[in-house]
């Protein structure tokens, strides 16, 4: 009884379906229009926020985007055919008092042939997908290997001595902003020494994990110089939200200035200048958690004993940002706050290629430091951002905190320590 | 009214609550401690009830009461990303907020709203009396409960879970999570977790077994099948989360070291533990959505569901398929490049079926005569609203383009298009298509039009502008979003932002109406009248009995013929000129089904036992975050409770009631044992 | 059928425990390995008197099947005894392990170690209340449904446990890391 059914549904409806489907192709043609110029508006907008995920600045962002650019393309396409369709039918049956319609229970051959459609498509989609895949966790081909260590909530990069990126003679350790040669492959080993992280730069890569006992690599490259915004994407607890770097790249010849500076020997501040003493008020204060690579203590016999940090009395993750070279950095706290002030960032972030390196190279001068936030997060940190800083919530760490405490400074002793970290260029 | 009913009582079911005095009982014989409840009005029969009506009553009641929870969750973490720097909400509180709104929604909402559904349907719809294990099925409403309280008590001892739905390992250590918060996540879900178990049991027993005479599986109602699929999901991936939350209880209470990375642990144990479960998971949300418009739309465009049986394997082929695609939640968490390649194809693999069932509904409509309910309309709306979402996913189902949108603003449009645009719309189409089926009256259609208008526009406008933002470059889980990275222009996240905003509170508006709804139907002047029995022209078995059903469901369980079966006896198709005639009215059917009632119908009787099972639960899980005495506390009552359960035969002594039944032999309908 | 659906659960249950297991077994201190905290033939006995009582069980299970109802209580009780001669052998087992040094928190091997073989403890414990409550309710003539059938489930419930343990017992104990 069901099967007579069915074959007289298909005779009559044969002549109606072609109908319909010569109308669908019009309609096909000019919504598949009508996407591809919204894409291309959605590729070619210039202003668009720094983490735009469309508009790719390296290779591999790039190898990343033709593949899903015409994906988008595609799923685009089909979605509007699928509600174009659904639109015609609710309104072509609707209910207007039509007789009660044929009891039809489907039509296998056009099922098959509409479940086999979406299945070409997307072997279509899928073979360029697996290719893709391989070739982005290609690592042999990169020259310069920099350590990325993920932690509650800030960056650590450091640059073992290598052959690689040009050649460097001793580790470097810097941290908020990654900086990288322009144009050359770099490998980045990610790791972390607390929770997971995720390392996210959009106009250079595909974000990845960094998950504590485990080395994962990326390989970044950046067609030109410029600084390119990223955050932390994996829930990192309390200040997620703050925690952000920047990836630096600049010029082989910039690079090479930037490591050089990077190595300089220490130098100590002026006597008798505020600076001096906001040296003392550093090793008084801040010393115990974050290094200045050469700092030293002369004792009255003339015994010089250089200041190491110890950050694995204090904090969780045993390790706090190195401000050997702070201000050759324009970010702090994670990349949350600017070290510099909006003007002087303009400049920097807005500088065309040829012109960014020795822009950043300039780094923070005295005019363009931003003392506001400084100011704040040097007076109370954990008010500035939410941290596990507080002594009182040590008590499930074993003492330790996670994050700057607040320090209770006076006016004066932050002045001099500002005194002090401008000159650490 | 007594629990025996003779189909020759006519005294309905009261729909709610009704007051009136516990009947007067003189029970024959005390069973262990307590003795036997048999009121059947009152609180009373509510709080030990075993019939399977109640029970999703009470389901839907408990799941809507979370809704509306974790929807001012959502609203306040709107809130606080309506404008840049938000400060509504501390970095703290935002945290526990989003993990509460996501697990509250998934776990305490979606799930059990579906389960509310299978409960009081799949008897209804396979034409049983009851479920197979009535006791059980009220255990595994009281444990939803009281995990649920449970799990929501934290808000109020020092902070609710604040480690992501997903609570990935370290951070919900106890060192980076130091409150109890996760504690109670972890034993909170564990306890909800038997519910869904016992209930995946009870239902798929319940629907292989307990089938009208003639409903061979392929004649089953394809909303039946949907939700066989579910508990078979449940079934397998329950145990799953079970193992990761115990490894996670004994890492947070009891010191071991599980995902301690100190010790030499791996974390992505967990991750995988908990996808593997959570994929699955996915399906166990939307599938029951999809069930309830595979019923909906063939009723309102007058026409069988295509293709029944591509719809029926595409559904199973989902739940097959949903175990293997686990990882591509990971795509970013460093899995080598053959397991990103593989779980990739099985991601698209995945398209396919759900894509089948896109067409079939709409191939549904195609050539009927539309009816727009408001029914029709969530019905509608869900598959509009599911396309985008599935399509989105074909987007990040490609790996490489998947490490650029995983953990945006993109991943949460994405699956809030699927998850509201799936599952919660389907919801309300299964509402308002089956309130005068267990209330006896419609819900107002105008008001109806509002709510679904209001929340379609609402749900857009929240969750689309979240595919710009994400592509944009917003990250989820973020307290804040900052004007420095907001950038200018159209896409500028800003103004994004406040659209989602407005559209979230609009959302809210039209959920607000359906509770408005329910009131306008409800209220002591309304002058709803009583809903027809047969009001929308359905296909299947629960409309050939009175609405609301008598305690015991059908009179006489009728006999399945076809697939549609209420359908073919109303209609006759001629097969010569495809034209279908009306031959029946549903009174006409439904007296003729009552003229030959079944004479003595026993049904299980109500029990304290599942109650005082399930609160003794949670008196345990505060005894592992407390003070370890309370889990011997608890723990004796367990056993007690179990003994009590095991000595109570499932089916009363007709002499525990009053009057005592007349002799004769029972027609026992239900094989109930444990 | 409702037991069957049930194990099938179980078996995921377990099956993630057993991975677990897998992945951590290798995590210890060089003192307090599997090597050094195995008594494999202590355990190959208590295994051999788990393995003796599926044998009771199904005895237990046939004399139901003959309406036998004092050799039906005879044989459960034995499996329930065999049952926690095995527990108690466990319970002796595992605090032989912690004297020499072996803490549930000692390394990931002991954590995962007691987790596994604890869960499957409690199962035969389980299975031991469920078998004596069978007894209980027999001797009072009062299961509920078709007594064979009862007591074919729980048989089915122990088998299971018992196929669980031989598979634990070959991976942990006889397979070296």
């Amino acid at each position: 009884m069901a099967h007579r059914n069915i074959n007289m549904a298909t005779v009559r409806t044969v002549p109606h379906m072609t109908r319909m489907s010569r109308r669908m192709t019009r309609r096909r043609t000019l919504t598949g229009l009508g996407v591809a110029g919204a894409a291309l508006a959605l590729a070619g907008c210039a202003q668009d926020a720094p983490q735009d995920t469309w508009q790719p600045k390296g290779d591999n962002a790039q190898m990343i985007h033709d593949l899903q650019w015409p994906v988008f393309l595609i799923a685009g396409i089909v979605g509007v055919i699928v509600i174009a369709v659904i639109a015609y039918v609710i309104v072509r049956y609707r209910d207007t008092g039509q007789p009660m319609p044929e009891q039809t229970h489907g039509k296998p051959a056009l099922e098959i042939t509409l479940t086999i459609l979406p299945a070409l498509i997307l072997v279509g989609v899928g073979i360029p997908t697996v290719t893709t895949i391989f070739e982005l966790a290609e690592t042999d081909d990169t020259e310069c290997i920099i350590n990325v260590t993920g932690q509650q909530w800030w960056w650590e990069y450091d640059y073992p001595a290598q052959d690689g990126c040009g050649g460097i003679s001793a580790p470097i350790v810097t941290s908020g902003q990654l900086v990288m040669p322009a144009d050359t492959n770099v490998l980045l080993r990610l790791t972390s020494r607390d929770v997971i992280h995720s390392f996210w730069i959009p106009a250079l890569n595909g974000k990845k994990d960094t998950v504590p006992g485990r080395v994962h690599l990326l390989r970044m490259h950046a067609n030109e110089p410029g600084i390119y915004a990223g955050q932390c994407t994996e829930f990192c607890g309390l200040s997620h939200a703050n925690m952000k770097m920047e990836a630096v790249a600049l010029s082989a010849e910039d690079f090479e200035t930037w490591k050089a500076n990077q190595l300089e020997a220490y130098t100590p501040p002026e006597a008798g200048s505020l600076a001096a003493l906001g040296e003392q008020a550093y090793i008084a204060n801040c010393a115990y958690c974050h290094q200045v690579n050469g700092l030293s203590t002369t004792a009255p016999d003339g015994t010089v004993t250089p200041v190491l940090a110890n950050p694995d009395q204090f904090v969780v993750s045993g390790a706090a940002p190195n401000l050997t070279h702070l201000m050759t950095r324009n970010t702090f706290a994670g990349a949350t706050w600017d070290l510099l002030t909006p003007e002087c960032r303009e400049r920097v972030w807005n500088a065309p290629p040829e012109e960014f390196g020795a822009l950043y190279l300039q780094g923070v001068t005295p005019e363009c430091l931003n003392q506001v936030d400084l100011r704040e997060w040097i007076r109370n940190a954990p008010a500035k951002k939410p941290m596990y800083a507080l002594p009182s919530q040590a008590a499930n760490s074993g003492g330790l905190v996670r994050g700057m405490p607040a320090l209770g400074l006076n006016e004066t002793q932050i002045d001099q320590i500002i005194a002090y970290l401008l000159e650490r260029n | 009214m007594a629990i025996i009913e003779r189909p020759t009582d006519p005294a309905p079911v009261p729909a709610v609550a009704g007051s009136g005095a516990p009947a007067v009982v003189t029970p024959s014989q005390a069973y262990g401690v307590l003795r036997r409840p048999v009121s059947s009005t009152g609180w009373r029969s509510w709080v030990f009830t075993v019939d399977h009506k109640k029970l999703g009553i009470m389901y839907g009641v408990v799941a809507m009461f979370f809704f509306i929870m974790g929807g001012i969750e959502a609203l306040l973490i709107r809130l606080q990303l309506a404008g840049p720097e938000g400060t509504v909400l501390s970095a703290g509180l935002y945290n526990e907020m989003f993990t509460m709104h996501a697990t509250t929604m998934v776990f305490l909402f979606v799930m059990p709203m579906a389960a509310a559904f299978a409960n009081y349907l799949i008897p209804l719809q396979i034409g049983a009396r009851d479920v197979a294990f009535p006791r059980i099925n009220a255990f595994g409403f009281w444990c939803f409960l009281a995990g649920g309280l449970f799990l929501n008590t934290s808000w109020f001892l020092g902070g609710a879970a604040d480690g992501g739905w997903f609570m990935y390992q370290p951070n919900a250590s106890p060192l980076y999570s130091p409150t109890n918060g996760v504690d109670f996540w972890a034993l909170g879900l564990q306890i909800t977790g038997i519910a869904s178990l016992t209930g995946a049991i009870n239902l798929i027993v319940t629907i292989l077994n307990m089938r009208a005479p003639g409903m061979t599986l392929m004649k089953m109602p394809i909303f039946t099948w949907m939700i066989l699929v579910v508990q078979f999901l449940l079934l397998f991936a329950m145990p799953v989360i079970t193992v990761a939350l115990f490894l996670l209880m004994f890492q947070r209470s009891f010191g071991a070291t599980f995902f301690d990375v100190a010790a030499g642990a791996d974390p992505l144990l967990w991750q995988h533990l908990f996808w593997i479960f959570g994929h699955p998971e996915v399906y166990i949300i939307v599938l029951p959505g999809f069930a309830i418009v595979s019923e909906v739309l063939p009723v309102f465009s007058r026409k069988p569901l295509f293709g029944y049986r591509f719809v029926v394997f595409s559904g199973a082929a989902i739940g097959f398929v949903g175990w293997g695609v686990w990882a591509h939640h990971m795509f970013a968490s460093g899995l080598g490049p053959v397991s990103v390649a593989v779980f990739s194809v099985a991601t698209m693999l995945i398209a396919i079926p759900t894509g089948v069932k896109i067409v079939n509904w709409t191939l549904t409509m195609w050539g009927g005569k539309i009816q727009f309910t408001t029914a029709m309309l969530f019905a509608v709306g869900l598959v509009v609203s599911f396309t985008i979402g599935g399509l989105s996913g074909v987007t990040h189902a490609v790996a490489p383009s998947d490490t650029q949108q995983t953990d945006t603003y993109y991943i949460v449009a994405h699956f809030h298009y699927t998850i509201f645009g799936g599952a919660v719309l389907g919801l309300f189409a299964g509402f308002y298509y089956w309130w005068p089926k267990a209330f006896g009256k419609l819900l107002n259609e105008k008001l109806g039009k509002w709510n679904f208008w209001l929340m379609m526009i609402g749900m857009n406008m929240t969750f689309g502008p979240m595919h710009i933002i994400g592509l944009q470059g917003q990250p989820r889980r973020m307290m804040n979003w900052t004007e420095a990275r907001a950038g200018e222009g159209f896409f500028n996240l800003g103004f994004w932002n406040r659209v989602a905003s407005v559209g979230s509170f609009i959302l809210a508006i039209g959920v607000f109406l359906f509770l408005v709804n329910i009131w306008y139907t409800h209220r002591a002047k309304s002058n709803t009248p009583k809903a027809p029995l047969d009001p929308w022209d359905a296909r299947t078995l629960e409309w050939i009995t009175q609405s609301p059903p008598k305690e015991h469901n059908f009179d006489k369980v009728p006999t399945v013929h076809a697939l549609d079966e209420f359908f073919h006896r109303k209609y006759e198709v001629d097969h010569e000129t495809g034209e279908v005639r009306k031959v029946a009215t549903a009174e006409e059917i439904l007296a003729a089904e009552e003229a030959q009632g079944d004479k003595h119908i026993h049904l299980p009787s109500p029990s304290y036992w599942p109650i005082i099972l399930a609160f003794a639960l949670p008196v345990m899980a505060y005894g592992v975050i407390y003070n370890r005495l309370l889990i011997v506390v608890g723990g004796l009552i367990v056993l007690l409770a179990m003994f009590g359960w095991a000595l109570e035969p499932s089916v009363a002594d007709d002499s525990d009631y009053d009057p005592p039944a007349e002799g004769g032999g029972t027609n026992k309908e239900l094989a109930t044992i444990g | 059928m409702a037991m069957w659906l049930f194990l099938g659960s179980e078996c995921l249950l377990f099956g993630g425990l057993i991975s677990t297991y897998m992945l951590y077994r290798g995590r210890h201190s060089a003192e307090l390995g599997p090597d050094q905290i195995f008594d494999i033939p202590f355990t190959s006995v208590s295994s051999f008197v788990l393995l003796m009582s599926s044998l009771t069980m199904v005895l237990a299970v046939s004399a139901a099947a003959q309406k036998d109802d004092r050799r039906t209580n005879l044989w459960l009780t034995i499996t329930a005894l065999l049952g926690a001669t095995f527990v108690g052998g466990q319970v002796y087992e595992f605090t032989v392990m912690y004297r020499e040094g072996l803490g549930f928190t000692t390394s990931l091997f002991s954590s995962s170690f007691y987790t596994l073989t604890g869960f499957h403890g409690v199962h035969v414990t389980v299975g031991i209340i469920m078998l004596m409550a069978l007894v209980g309710i027999n001797k009072r003539s009062r299961v509920p449904g078709d007594k064979a059938e009862v007591v074919e489930m729980v048989g089915l419930y122990w088998h299971f446990v018992d196929v669980v343990w031989i598979i634990i017992f070959t991976l942990v104990y006889l397979i070296p890391a």
